[in-house]
């Protein structure tokens, strides 16, 4: 284990990435990890599925899930995006979690910017207000979910989200254009199959048909609900390589993302609208 | 000879419009253009062009029965039934842009009164049943109280409908370019100028046997509620977009260049300001050109296909800046894109929906309402 004296100096002299570059000084051995980091106590991943098993020990209305996104340990890789389709098992045209890309500045000072952006979960929620049959709510936990049967396709929510956070489902299907070999264990129908097997909001819906729910609704991240509910943490959160996205209960003072979201360098997006999201990004 | 050409492009148009309800309805909106971006098109659009035309129709039919123009005397039932042709036609375009129009009964029964849209839906069925009272009372007891009592409630309404469609829009405090305080005053004018554009048409093309002062005095009227309208409305266009770009917002800017120079701009300066607008107030402020019937008729039309553009150009421009930066590249698929052409299915649905409108205001003027009139004084 290091020593506060080794923190401090690490903290003033170099980045944690370069921390191995930098010469000793006076003797002093320099480690990259500072003794109050949080990420640096244990694989981030246990700890916060060890907080997702205590926050889920309390009642639903205790739980407070938040997200938080480092923007400076993500690479760009789209992994979470990927993550959530798979596990979602998203048609074409739709998507929860893209992550915006910017390129930033002139050559030679060029940089790339990432912002994955899930739904926001907003506490004052456009989209929830403007629902004509109340499709689109608060469950328990805070945590803005679609009732694919009440919904009536209107898209006012669409309209309404300042964070593009809603996509409608068209009735696409991947496997739609792929050829059937009867018999096989390739082809449209075992394709089809795969795709059909949606546990959204622990519904195992069949995308039977082109007007069947969810085919006709706005659908949207709700932080992986049915994996919570069996104390997973939410696919983008485990698929991240970098360990840019974090998850839990900002109720549990102990927990990571409490550590997080209470520090200077955090910001939430488009915060003028007074949407109050749940979804944190550090910078 | 208008009129049978009238009835063969309604007759056309609802032909034409049943193959695209037909694969709306049985294929679903994966061949309709709009998307998860711009995810309002163009059915959107009519929805508030033709319930804009049932309320301005409404509060002209006002001037028969409560304010006893001399002009508008006897005309009031041929707009209430306008009103009653064109507001069904403007929810079946909505109706049509719904991803589970079957559910449309949740509305009433399971509503959501935050939400401006239920209210709206109430408030337009509450609008209908009001047109349909109000037309009973014209055919059987115009002259008495509870006609009067029942206008007052519908005038009030109709104004109330017309700009609940402006706050509709303008209530998304995301969409900079809907954003606007004005917007819900506005549509209570863009609705008196539709219904005064709509009578224009009505009385111009299909009421030769009115007697011909009244007809001119009438025709002329209505041309100085239009350049007044007109007046109004290029003010208030001119307001929203300089205002908007001295403001230099970056969603409003993108919004206003692309009315103004994107992909459309023909829409908004050809259709919307020329045809809609430039030629029918040349044409409607000299006298004599505004008493002529097929003038007269013609110069509604245009001002009709105006209207209809405006609504177009107020739905989608809001809609074509990215929420997030980066957000068209971030993921690629149908329906993930900011450019927005209707497609010919979406084309066809408007067509049947504004076929259904042509020929069941002539029908209902040719033979319903006289048949009613008829039944009504029969049974007296």
């Amino acid at each position: 284990m290091s020593n506060p004296n080794e923190a401090t100096l690490i903290e003033k002299y170099a980045s944690e990435v370069f921390a191995g570059l930098v010469a000793p000084l006076d003797g002093v051995e320099i480690s990259a990890l500072a003794v109050d980091d949080p990420l640096a106590k244990e694989d981030v991943l246990m700890r916060m599925n060890a907080e997702l098993k205590r926050a889920l020990e309390k009642s639903a209305s205790e739980r407070h899930w938040v997200m938080v996104i480092d923007l400076r340990h993500c690479v760009g890789c789209h992994a979470c995006t990927v993550a959530c389709i798979a596990e979602n098992k998203l048609p074409p045209g739709v998507v929860y979690r893209p992550v915006m890309t910017e390129e930033v500045g002139t050559y030679p000072n060029v940089t790339m910017k990432f912002l994955p952006r899930p739904c926001m979960q907003c506490e004052n929620s456009p989209c929830t207000e403007v629902c004509p049959v109340t499709a689109t709510y608060h469950n328990e936990e805070g945590v803005v979910v679609v009732d694919y049967d009440q919904c009536i396709g209107c898209r006012a929510c669409m309209a309404a989200c300042p964070y593009g956070a809603r996509t409608f489902d068209f009735g696409y299907n991947y496997a739609e254009q792929l050829p059937v070999f009867d018999g096989a264990v390739i082809g449209g129908k075992t394709a089809a199959g795969y795709e059909h097997a949606s546990q959204e909001y622990g519904e195992a819906r069949k995308r039977s048909g082109r007007h069947e729910s969810p085919v006709g609704n706005v659908r949207k991240c709700h932080f992986c609900l049915h994996r919570i509910k069996d104390g997973m943490l939410p696919a983008c959160t485990t698929t991240c390589i970098g360990r840019a996205t974090y998850f839990g209960d900002a109720n549990d003072p102990d927990s990571l993302v409490t550590e997080l979201i209470n520090k200077p360098n955090v910001i939430r997006l488009k915060e003028e609208l007074g949407t109050e999201p749940r979804v944190y990004y550090v910078v | 000879m208008i009129k049978k050409i009238t009835y063969a492009v309604g007759a056309m148009a609802l032909l034409f419009g049943l193959w695209g309800v037909y694969i709306r309805l049985f294929q679903g909106e994966q061949s309709a253009n709009y998307g998860s971006y711009i995810g309002w098109g163009l059915w959107v659009a009519m929805y508030l062009f033709l319930a804009g035309l049932a309320a301005g129709a409404y509060m002209l039919a006002t001037l028969d029965y409560l304010f006893n123009v001399p002009q508008f005397k006897g005309m009031g039932k041929t707009m209430l039934w306008a009103a009653l042709v064109t507001l069904p036609a403007g929810l079946a375009s909505i109706g049509m842009d719904l991803g589970h129009m079957e559910r449309i009964w949740k509305v009433y029964l399971e509503p959501n009164f935050t939400s401006f849209l239920a209210l709206m839906v109430w408030g337009y069925t509450i609008f209908l049943i009001l047109i349909l009272i109000s037309l009973y009372l014209a055919l059987t007891q115009p002259d008495k109280k509870p006609m009067k009592i029942v206008m007052w409630i519908g005038f009030v309404v109709s104004i109330l409908v017309a700009g609940g469609v402006g706050f509709l829009l303008g209530g998304n405090a995301s969409r900079l370019f809907w954003h606007v305080g004005l917007l819900p005053v506005q549509f209570p004018v863009f609705a008196i100028a539709s219904g005064a554009a709509l009578m224009l048409l009505i009385v111009g093309w299909f009421m030769p046997a009115l007697e011909e002062k009244q007809r001119g005095d009438l025709l002329w009227l209505l041309a100085i509620i239009t350049i007044a309208t007109s007046v109004a409305k290029l003010y208030f266009l001119f307001a929203d977009l300089t205002q908007s770009l001295y403001g230099g917002a970056t969603d409003n800017v993108i919004a206003i260049q692309y009315m103004l120079t994107g992909p459309h701009a023909f829409m908004f300066w050809g259709v919307q300001i020329v045809l809609g607008l430039v030629i029918p107030v040349f044409v409607l402020a000299q006298p004599k050109l505004a008493k002529n019937g097929f003038v007269a008729g013609l110069m509604g039309l245009f001002l009709m296909i105006g209207y209809a553009a405006a609504r177009i150009l107020i739905v989608v421009p809001g809609q074509v800046a990215e929420m997030m930066p980066g957000q068209a590249e971030a993921f690629h698929g149908p329906k993930l894109t900011l450019a927005y052409t209707p497609s010919l299915m979406e084309w066809s649905v408007t067509s049947a929906v504004m076929g259904f409108a042509i020929l069941g205001i002539l029908i209902g003027m040719d033979y319903l309402l006289g048949y009613l009139a008829r039944f009504t004084e029969a049974k007296k």
